[in-house]
């Protein structure tokens, strides 16, 4: 194995963890599969951070940078139209310990520099997109409160 | 016509379909091979033009024809959209309640804005160099622009979004690209032809026309989507019949 | 190690589009939509077109959505649907 098939196995769990969630995500209640949805765009990039470390080019963590932001925005727009946003310790969990887990050795084989910056911007962003979408707190008091025509 | 009619036209169709389709794939160069005729020589042209992302370099270079029809589809798809759904006579505006949103979502949303708008504009400006582009970037700022919705509610988004200016970006963007083709023209080469100075690989400077035409495309793309959504965005949540006066007060939460 | 990867975003996204025709609900068939669209854009990442890529999660993951929902809100909000046929469907 050389060492850029490694990370390319790192990929592959978030890849497979995927599979499960496809699952949820095409069966079961709205709140889960909500949930789904989000774990999916998490998992998405965990598993593109260490393929774009695997195949050698530091540009497509782009795809990353791009999916972190877009990520947290589809699930809330699924929330605000679905009128819940449910917790989940499952997203905050594997946001917590999976983020680090994959991004601080990948700073760690980039070296200081720019690409380094970016994998930590990378990682705050899917943790803090993670923790909000997935801290729940019920139901939203729009969707319990208003008849109907809210924006 | 009748089913079976449609059905024996559609197995007509496809079968002639499935036949072409059989004997281009047999001509394709084989998958996964080492030897890629038209790669070599776009990358060679890319890298001549001084441009490292070569797909940059196949969408507003070598084929920017191809793409002005591409940025030409999206602008007549917007437009088309605009027609469809403008407010008719029998249909009236109302003001819709605001929205309630939880604090740590109206925080999360706002704080995340200036981000996504950053990342979307960082797409748009190194097309040229790295993956991405007018397009992906255009779609990113567009999207952006709509935490707003998230974060407050429909009114908050129309105080700071002027749909007309949008309207106007829209139809600059486009218009860009053409002139850019015609300039091109007027310095004595081909429509489209990169003709500007090509600057230092890898920079965000290199590239000649491939940086007008990428912006132009941004331009385009980040004012057509907002301009769509805002049309989507007026059905949805302002526009409504004029005899539909009594709300049944289940649209905020439709239940899957 | 590629070639796994993406006979895996292969199954995922084989998997996904299935899953999306079998759902009738249209808020459903989204979420599904969603998924496959990061299928898509991890397949795409695999096998080396990351602006491809890059191009299915931006209209993927937000803009359609929206618009689907969008569309749905307005449709089940028509007036005569809210009494009898809306319900039925």
């Amino acid at each position: 194995m050389r060492a850029d098939d490694g990370w390319l196995a790192v990929a592959l769990v978030p890849l497979l963890a995927l599979v499960p969630v496809l699952w949820r995500v095409s069966r079961g209640a709205p709140e889960d599969r909500l949930i789904a949805q989000n774990l999916s765009s998490l998992l998405g990039g965990l598993a593109l951070l260490p393929a774009a470390q695997g195949f050698g080019r530091p540009a497509y963590v782009d795809v990353a940078l791009v999916l972190s932001v877009l990520g947290p925005t589809g699930t809330l727009i699924y929330a605000r139209f679905l009128g819940v946003l449910p917790g989940s310790r499952l997203v905050r969990r594997t946001a917590l310990l999976g983020v680090p887990a994959i991004v601080l050795p990948l700073c760690v084989a980039a070296g200081p520099g720019r690409a380094m910056a970016k994998l930590l911007l990378i990682g705050a962003l899917l943790i803090a997109g993670s923790v909000v979408t997935g801290a729940g707190g019920g139901r939203g008091r729009k969707a319990a409160a208003d008849g109907g025509r809210t924006a | 016509m009748t089913a079976r009619g449609r059905l024996w036209l559609f197995l007509v169709g496809a079968a002639a379909f499935a036949m072409v389709f059989v004997t281009a794939c047999f001509s394709l160069p084989p998958f996964g091979s080492v030897h890629h005729p038209y790669g070599e020589r776009a990358v060679r042209a890319a890298l001549s033009h001084h441009t490292a992302n070569v797909i940059a370099s196949v969408n507003f270079d070598l084929r920017a024809l191809d793409t002005l029809g591409e940025e030409t589809i999206l602008f007549a798809a917007v437009l088309g959209t605009v027609v469809l759904l403008r407010q008719t006579a029998d249909e009236q505006r109302t003001r819709p309640e605001p929205a309630v949103v939880r604090p740590r979502v109206r925080w999360f949303a706002l704080a995340m804005l200036p981000f996504a708008m950053l990342i979307g504009l960082y797409v748009i400006a190194h097309g040229q160099i790295s993956p991405g582009g007018g397009f992906q970037g255009g779609v990113v700022t567009a999207t952006a622009l709509h935490l707003l919705y998230l974060a407050a509610d429909y009114r908050a988004l129309e105080r700071v979004r002027p749909v007309p200016l949008y309207e106007i970006g829209d139809a600059a963007g486009e218009a860009a690209y053409v002139v850019t083709g015609l300039g091109a023209l007027l310095a004595g080469s081909a429509f489209l032809a990169n003709v500007l100075p090509l600057g230092t690989f890898a920079t965000l400077s290199s590239g000649g026309t491939v940086i007008l035409l990428n912006a132009a495309v941004g331009i385009e793309v980040t004012s057509g989507i907002v301009v769509l959504l805002a049309r989507f965005l007026d059905q949805a949540v302002e526009i409504g019949h004029a005899d539909d006066g009594n709300d049944h007060g289940n649209d905020g939460k439709e239940r899957v | 190690m590629t070639d796994v990867l993406i006979v895996v975003a292969l199954l995922l996204v084989a998997g996904a589009a299935t899953a999306a025709v079998l759902n009738r609900d249209p808020v459903r068939q989204a979420l599904v939509l969603s998924f496959l669209g990061l299928a898509l854009a991890l397949l795409f990442t695999f096998l080396q077109a990351p602006d491809v890529a890059l191009s299915q999660l931006a209209v993927g993951s937000a803009v359609t959505p929206l618009m689907i929902l969008l569309t749905v809100r307005k449709v089940r909000r028509r007036p005569g649907d809210s009494t009898d046929k809306g319900r039925e469907r």
